[in-house]
């Protein structure tokens, strides 16, 4: 039995130490949300955050995470409300949607690190999440639109 | 709507009003008389009052109106991106005068009875809204008159003094208004809208159009950003075991000879490993395939490395792309195995008269789908009901092409939709859908088959690699008098897309040469096809976005500027001379019945899918004006860009190419500008600037067009300058996205997009501006620095290589 702490809750999982923590999300807690892509970290689908940061859940084994702060897509905000979502939303970004969890828990951790990136650090912390629907030009925008919008509510 | 109508829909309404007060007398709702506004009331402490729910006014197969006033329309489409539903719905809402925010979709489960109803509704071809628009919107528009007239009769006023606004009925008169709500809740309209009625049905004029022509915001987004959206891949039922394939050493051919499981036993949750054999008849769906089965993905996955597979490996286990690229270059040289696909004016004649010809050949090599989502199914029996949960394409083909697999009758067979991860034609009849339900047969359990990435790859149906041959016939005077393309490739095998060849010597399949039939004025035209079975037999073929338009309009579109640079026109002047619009060119007439003949996706015959015969039917005016609007997209993309005004940094230019795809009779015309920079140092070609014009006829949804030419160009651009799919020794070698490399948010293009619309009918936006992208940076490059690219991919060595020379 491991321990995982996931979205502010605590689960106790019964599967092997060296199980990608991508699949004990997926089949043994049922949070879909992150998905599978490449299994070798090149594509970013199963972007998670791990204290924080983000990280490809498909190369961290569940071993390696015992007790760490684990949030996914379906915690980043309670209400789903979180500034990139709405920009998400505003800016029409997701056509078949399947990479933007990804994306989305990237840009969270980009912005958290840095609330006021450039186009080049955008792309820099970016370009490693593939979307083959290519939304890449309107992902960009929505992340200066969270930008904006998390900076001037902070102000 | 004419009075013979008006008449008939107010007798059978009343039909019902009469039959349901005779039949029901409980029916509390029922209004007996035109003047029953105040409704009787329904005492619930009464104990033999019964409770009774309005019924819904289901007057068609597209939507559902609840009498609490929300609309359901129901999508048959399969939503992978494309916001389909969302644009359907718009279309609803226009001609049934819904407010917009009662308005919501849902996408039926595809059963025996549902194909039956709503025919084969295949995603594809980018042709929904050119399918669905006129079907929808008569239908819509039907039952708001059914509507009106139930809502004036309630208010006690004429029909013709009442109009329909925002979910409800107005009388302009007096100005009273009564919901849509309020009239499903007092009374109950029980009318199917026949053919005959859409016939006569009157649609409203376009200036009148308040949802139409709006970019409605996707109903699909809000549950793809918080992980609630469901794909093929998330489908989960009690009990269901996993399955992970072995893979294969050949992409086809190779058969299971023995397997060893003895060292995969440790595994904890392995259950055991199933030989699955299927015949060569069938490898375009499915191949030989050892399936690891286990109570999880991780453990099927952990087991798989340890199975060992004995296979027999195939005659062809050597073959790689410089081997199918030979075959193909044999191939065109013995005239007689090619087939006639166009045979326009005497191409004989044309070939004694020239003074000049041009030729030129054109590569193209692999490209596969790789949507991020890979391929996956589950697949349950439930008292003896398949069901089949997943994300595909075409549903309804998937219960066909399964009732054989599992040997019994479609109507047994359930596919529930899921959303799709990216469809780009791949997901038609996926392999884990075969393979999860022959082990769900075998295992008397669900079981859920997911391919990794290099399962995904390794098994990939690319578009073919192609060799094409073009020979322009000109004049002294600098006519074009005619045209031979050979177009070389693998075939999908399709029996959809098979028509008879031109000149009556067998079939050739259409989905593999469209755009080849171009919309210049040429007089004397050839297409000859060459199907390459060695292709075919080293790799089934599939659709990859805007199909063979992706090789051919390459082709004929760099042909173009060559003629040009030949006659030393400028290749904007040569083509909008050749784009006149006459002949075949000039599309329908105006006059044509713009309504969808007898609609073969209705009903299909026959209970076995090979005896279906299955066609889109295209609206006859789709391409109305034919090659005029070509050359008027092509006018805005160049100006837009400046195109030969602007001047442009050294090694920089602009490059054209147009299409009419996906096909003549399905086009989007669009045109695009390619601003390009060739860096002579290092050989790299860097896309600055896209210029695009598209006429879409109609845009129901203006943002969303955008998107999808937004992801079409980038597609297109990543197409033409990364992707490669090469085989060696009988399989791909790129298995994932380390070695396989396309677009990332890195050197995108600035993208500048003019939707055209003229209030034609509209057409599809998913697939045409992929091809034109290549040619326009091709022609952009000899531009800029005098090479002429005649091959896909565009290797930055080749162009070093052509600029030391």
């Amino acid at each position: 039995m491991s321990l995982l702490k996931v979205n502010g809750r605590s689960y106790s999982v019964n599967a092997a130490p060296d199980t990608p923590l991508l699949w004990v999300l997926r089949e043994d807690l049922r949070l879909t949300g992150t998905k599978f892509g490449c299994g070798r970290g090149h594509c970013g689908c199963c972007t998670v955050h791990l204290n924080g940061e983000a990280m490809r859940s498909c190369q961290i084994r569940l071993a390696d995470v015992e007790g760490e702060i684990i949030t996914t897509i379906e915690g980043l905000d309670a209400r789903s409300d979180h500034p990139l979502q709405r920009a998400w939303v505003k800016e029409q970004v997701a056509q078949c949607g399947y990479c933007q969890s990804g994306q989305i828990m990237q840009a969270a951790a980009l912005l958290a690190d840095n609330p006021k990136p450039t186009d080049e650090e955008i792309v820099t912390a970016m370009k490693f999440n593939l979307c083959r629907c290519m939304t890449y030009p309107r992902i960009k925008k929505a992340i200066q639109r969270a930008s904006r919008e998390m900076r001037n509510r902070d102000e | 709507m004419n009075k013979l109508f008006n008449k008939m829909l107010r007798s059978s309404r009343r039909q019902f009003l009469i039959s349901s007060a005779a039949g029901s007398a409980g029916l509390l709702f029922g209004v007996s008389s035109a003047h029953a506004v105040g409704r009787q009331v329904i005492n619930l402490l009464n104990p033999s009052s019964p409770l009774v729910v309005p019924p819904n006014f289901d007057p068609t197969i597209w939507f559902t109106m609840e009498a609490n006033g929300r609309t359901t329309v129901h999508i048959l489409k399969t939503e992978m991106g494309q916001h389909i539903g969302t644009t359907l719905a718009q279309i609803v809402a226009e001609e049934l005068e819904l407010a917009w925010e009662w308005v919501q979709i849902d996408y039926p489960e595809m059963t025996a009875e549902a194909q039956a109803t709503y025919g084969l509704q295949i995603t594809a071809g980018s042709y929904s809204v050119h399918e669905m628009f006129d079907r929808l919107a008569r239908s819509a528009a039907a039952a708001r008159e059914l509507i009106v007239e139930t809502g004036a009769e309630l208010l006690d006023t004429e029909k013709e003094d009442c109009v329909a606004r925002r979910s409800s009925v107005v009388d302009t008169v007096s100005g009273e208004k009564i919901t849509y709500s309020e009239i499903l809740s007092s009374t109950a309209i029980e009318h199917k809208i026949s053919e005959e009625d859409l016939a006569e049905v009157k649609l409203k004029p376009k200036d009148k159009y308040k949802i139409i022509g709006r970019s409605m915001p996707a109903m699909d987004i809000p549950e793809k950003i918080n992980g609630k959206a469901r794909f093929g891949i998330d489908a989960y039922v009690p009990n269901m075991v996993y399955g992970k394939i072995v893979p294969a050493p050949t992409r086809v051919g190779s058969t299971i000879k023995k397997i060893d499981d003895t060292a995969a036993k440790q595994i904890d949750g392995y259950i055991k490993t199933l030989p699955l054999n299927f015949p060569p008849a069938v490898q375009g769906n499915v191949i030989p395939t050892a399936l690891v089965i286990a109570e999880s993905f991780p453990a099927a996955m952990r087991a798989a490395q340890l199975v060992k597979v004995d296979w027999n490996a195939p005659a062809h286990s050597k073959i790689s792309s410089d081997d199918l690229l030979a075959e193909s270059k044999k191939l065109r040289t013995d005239r007689s195995k090619g087939l006639a696909w166009v045979k326009d004016g005497n191409i004989d004649k044309a070939e004694k008269e020239t003074n000049e010809t041009i030729q030129a050949s054109y590569t193209t090599q692999m490209v596969g789908h790789v949507s991020l989502e890979p391929h996956s199914a589950l697949v349950q029996n439930v008292d003896g009901i398949w069901n089949v949960f997943g994300g595909c394409q075409a549903g309804h083909v998937v219960r066909l092409v399964l009732s054989g697999f599992l040997k019994t009758t479609p109507d047994k067979i359930i596919f529930h939709p899921h959303y799709v991860g990216g469809g780009f034609g791949s997901r038609i009849v996926p392999m884990p859908v075969i393979l999860a339900a022959v082990a769900a047969k075998a295992l008397s359990r669900p079981v859920k088959v997911i391919f990794t990435r290099e399962d995904d790859m390794s098994l990939e149906k690319p578009r073919s690699q192609t060799y094409q041959h073009l020979t322009a016939m000109l004049t002294s005077d600098g006519k074009v008098i005619g045209m031979k393309h050979d177009v070389v490739g693998g075939w999908m095998g399709s029996a959809l897309g098979m028509i008879p060849a031109a000149d009556g010597k067998g079939k050739v399949e259409v989905f593999s040469l469209n755009g080849a039939d171009h919309w210049y004025d040429v007089p004397n035209q050839e297409i000859q096809a060459f199907r390459n079975k060695v292709i075919e037999n080293a790799t089934p073929i599939g659709p990859v976005r805007s199909v063979s338009n992706n090789f051919t309009v390459f082709a004929i579109e760099s042909m173009m500027d060559e003629i040009a640079h030949k006659l030393k026109k400028d290749p904007l002047i040569v083509r909008l001379g050749l784009l006149t619009g006459k002949g075949k060119n000039a599309g329908a007439k105006p006059g044509d019945k713009a309504f969808h003949q007898a609609p073969l996706l209705f009903g299909i015959p026959g209970p076995f899918w090979k005896k279906w015969s299955f066609w889109p039917q295209y609206h006859p005016s789709a391409n109305i004006a034919g090659a005029k609007r070509l050359a008027n997209v092509l006018r805005i993309a160049t100006g837009h860009a400046g195109y030969g005004t602007r001047i442009l940094p050294k090694d920089t230019a602009h490059g054209i190419a147009v299409t009419g795809a996906e096909e003549r009779t399905n086009p989007g015309f669009c045109a695009c500008t390619a601003e390009v920079h060739v860096n002579r140092n290092s050989g790299d070609v860097s896309v600055k600037k896209l210029t695009v014009a598209i006429d879409v006829g109609l845009a129901v949804n203006p943002d969303g067009i955008k998107a999808q030419v937004e992801g079409s160009l980038l597609w297109g651009v990543s197409n033409s300058l990364l992707e490669e799919l090469t085989m060696e020794n009988g399989k791909f070698v790129q298995t994932n996205f380390d070695k396989y490399f396309w677009q990332t948010m890195d050197k995108l293009p600035e993208m500048d997009i003019q939707i055209v619309e003229n209030g034609l009918y509209p057409c599809g936006v998913g697939e045409p501006a992929t091809c034109v992208v290549g040619p326009a940076i091709a022609n952009a490059i000899y531009n800029a620095v005098g090479i002429r690219v005649r091959k896909l991919p565009i290797h930055r060595k080749d162009i070093l290589e052509a600029l030391k020379a």
